[in-house]
């Protein structure tokens, strides 16, 4: 019965309980938004850290860390590379060369570090072949000789990348939904050639207006991006007699990653056609990526590593990336953090709320403990209100940040217009938001915890009123 | 037999400058059974002396005692489950919870003294039909004449079946009909169940239904006179 009393006691002022439960409910979306949020963020991150950039475990010639230098190759390799095979925790690894080098285009020139690959292996350990730029060549599928994949920061610098609306990329405007209108403005910059990006925006600037710009400018511009596929691009670098070495590769493939230094870093060539211009004749490498199962735990692995072969140096991915391992560290915290002081400012609210309640219901308390309602059922029956009052509002709430989230989780969210900075880190400006069953226990725990605590304050006033009083009448 | 027995009983509240002695002294004994009015004129006391009876407010001096029980010597958790299972009250208003029916608000009262539940049904009917509101047991108190109300808070603190019922000013807020109906229930049921009344008022027409009449001034009896019947 108390509970049916509490329950009908909070819809007496619908208002103001609408004004409570609403408030709980927008407090409960933007937690669990929250949540999902940093947990798709963070998860983006540590995937792309492991699967695209530095795999769950890199193994490199500890002399090597301090020096990149080409002679500093893996010791005892056929023992490291049974190891690994016979090891059940590895699902795969992948050896590289790694030659810093200079690359140089007609146009222009930039330093980066040549990685020589065998083709499987790597596609099985890093994911870059699945972040090649469409319409712009293919990760080493190409029957032509001396390929080499580049990323579109690469292209950039080397000056192989323009910007042109062509008749064939005006046609397939014309296909997607741009209006034709916008499409047909672009007519007086049709054909002509930009070599940068800077160029290309500024043309477009003279033709469409700012608005149109903002709505349509990235899909034109990146369907009037064009690589000079094929281009020969000159590398130099030192050989493993100290002298200067000199390889022509041609661009085969463009890639992009979500990290813009990643991007600029690397470019990948098969080891095969770098390995004896760089005067290895035996499979040197050196760095082998490995890429452990699911449940192992990286540190403990590279650990056991580490004892088993001396002049090695093991690093998990959470020494090669930091920033990613500390935040699906702390991620948790700084959640419930964020959940902390957002359901603090309800609780004032909610306080506030009830005190009115009771102080509007003060005959009717006194009646009730005059006729014999005990302290123990007074106290119950406002908790019960109070509690209610939170559930209501963070049912609700959880249902629309569900929805919120399930709506997100596919279309994305897009923070490149805030976050510019936020590639150059490794940190992806489209973000997938991600929910786990645990953050809705631990939201539902909060909330009733909010609730409870919440709920003391106005019930001890309830307590405090004496019956004779509250029911005297003047 | 006895129900109440009240013997030199002083009320006196400390006013920040004056002392005023709301009850004084005041020796009285209340037999099963009785329909008794308590009156007299505004500030004589009679609400005082009823907050007492009804275990709401303590004496300064004096003691009482309902049945067995020597209200002195309960705590005020224990005087709390005492009120619940052996005194019934009906106020001048807000006796009913307004989110509850008027069938809810008689089952409420049953519900907390532990009563099961079968019997709750049976006598929330029951003393509805008695109070002549069988119709109404799914009203809401807004929905219900201030007479109708309070004939539920009486069919209330009747349900089950305290050994009194305190009803300081019932009437008051009540036109002259609904008054008189109130009371004829009141003492219907007062014959019918043999549940005792103990009730103050201002109002003549009430006072002429009671069987005994208390009178107070300055917190003291000055009249305590049986009718026959
Ligand atoms: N809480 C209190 N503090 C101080 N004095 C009080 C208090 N309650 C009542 N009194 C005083 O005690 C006296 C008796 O009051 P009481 O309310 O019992 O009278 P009453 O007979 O019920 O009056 P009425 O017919 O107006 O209801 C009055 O003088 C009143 O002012
Ligand atoms: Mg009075």
């Amino acid at each position: 019965m108390i509970w049916s009393l509490s329950w009908k006691n909070i819809w007496r002022n619908k208002k103001r309980s609408f004004i409570v439960i609403s408030a709980v409910t927008l407090g409960v979306v933007a937690g669990v938004f929250t949540a999902g949020l940093m947990k798709g963020w963070v998860d983006q991150r540590v995937e792309a850290a492991i699967y695209t950039e530095v795999s769950h475990i890199k193994i490199r010639n500890q002399d090597y860390l301090l020096n990149e230098e080409i002679k500093y190759t893996i010791p005892d390799q056929e023992k490291v590379v049974a190891e690994l095979k016979n090891n059940p925790d590895v699902v795969a690894f992948s050896n590289r060369l790694k030659l810093t080098a200079m690359a140089a285009s007609s146009r222009g020139n930039t330093a980066l570090m040549l990685v020589g690959i065998d083709l499987n292996d790597e596609k099985k350990v890093s994911n870059v072949f699945e972040k090649m730029v469409p319409n712009a060549g293919t990760f080493f599928e190409t029957d032509m000789g001396n390929p080499v994949v580049i990323s579109d920061r690469t292209a950039e610098a080397l000056r192989i990348k323009s910007y042109e609306l062509s008749a064939e990329v005006l046609d397939s405007l014309a296909q997607s939904d741009i209006p034709k209108s916008v499409i047909s403005k672009l007519e007086p910059i049709a054909g002509k050639k930009f070599i940068t990006e800077k160029l290309f925006k500024k043309g477009l600037n003279t033709v469409l207006s700012k608005s149109e710009i903002n709505k349509y400018g990235g899909a034109i511009r990146s369907a009037a991006t064009h690589y000079r596929l094929r281009s020969k691009i000159v590398f130099t670098f030192t050989g493993t007699d100290g002298e200067m070495r000199y390889q022509t590769l041609k661009v085969c493939g463009i890639y992009k990653t979500t990290n813009a230094m990643f991007d600029q870093m690397n470019a990948f060539v098969l080891k095969n056609d770098i390995a004896p211009v760089a005067g290895f004749t035996s499979g040197e490498n050196h760095e082998i990526g490995v890429i452990l199962k699911e449940d192992v735990n990286a540190r403990h692995f590279r650990d056991e590593m580490k004892g088993k072969f001396s002049g090695l140096n093991v690093m998990s991915w959470q020494d090669l990336a930091p920033d990613a391992s500390m935040s699906s560290e702390y991620m948790n915290i700084y959640y419930y953090i964020i959940m902390g002081f957002i359901l603090f400012a309800l609780a004032f609210g909610i306080i506030n709320t009830m005190l009115m309640a009771i102080l509007e219901r003060t005959k009717e308390l006194g009646m009730l403990m005059a006729i014999g309602m005990n302290k123990k059922r007074v106290f119950r029956m406002i908790m019960l209100e109070t509690i209610f009052l939170t559930m209501v509002g963070a049912i609700v709430g959880m249902i629309l940040g569900y929805f919120v989230i399930l709506i997100t989780s596919h279309t994305g969210l897009d923070f490149s217009s805030v976050g510019e900075g936020f590639e150059a880190m490794g940190w992806s400006a489209m973000v997938y938001p991600e929910i786990e069953l645990q953050f809705f226990i631990g939201v539902t725990i909060l909330v009733i915890v909010t609730g409870i605590l919440s709920s003391i304050i106005p019930a001890r006033k309830a307590l405090s009123l004496k019956p004779i009083e509250a029911i005297r009448t003047e | 037999m006895k129900v109440i027995e009240i013997k030199n009983l002083t009320k006196i509240y400390n006013g920040s400058s004056v002392q005023v002695t709301a009850v004084d002294n005041v020796d009285l004994v209340i037999e099963e059974g009785e329909f008794t009015a308590i009156v007299g004129p505004s500030g004589s006391g009679k609400t005082t002396l009823l907050n007492m009876i009804g275990g709401l407010d303590s004496p300064t001096s004096g003691e009482i005692v309902v049945g067995n029980t020597n209200l002195a010597t309960l705590n005020s958790k224990q005087l709390v489950d005492f009120r619940l299972h052996n005194i019934g009250f009906v106020f001048q208003a807000y006796n009913l919870i307004p989110v509850l029916t008027a069938g809810e608000n008689i089952s409420f009262i049953m519900e907390m003294q532990g009563k099961p539940k079968k019997m709750i049904t049976k006598r929330t009917i029951e003393i509805l039909k008695e109070v002549g509101l069988a119709d109404r047991e799914k009203s809401r108190p807004n929905q219900l004449s201030g007479g109708q109300q309070q004939r539920v808070a009486v069919a209330r603190a009747l349900a089950s079946k305290p050994k009194f019922i305190i009803a300081d000013e019932p009437t008051a807020n009540l036109d002259t009909k609904s008054t008189e109906n109130l009371l004829d229930i009141m003492e219907e049921l007062n014959r019918r169940e043999n549940i005792t009344f103990i009730f103050s008022t201002h109002d003549q027409r009430v006072v002429n239904k009671a069987r005994r009449i208390i009178v107070l001034e300055d917190g003291k009896i000055v009249k305590d006179e049986q009718k026959n019947v």
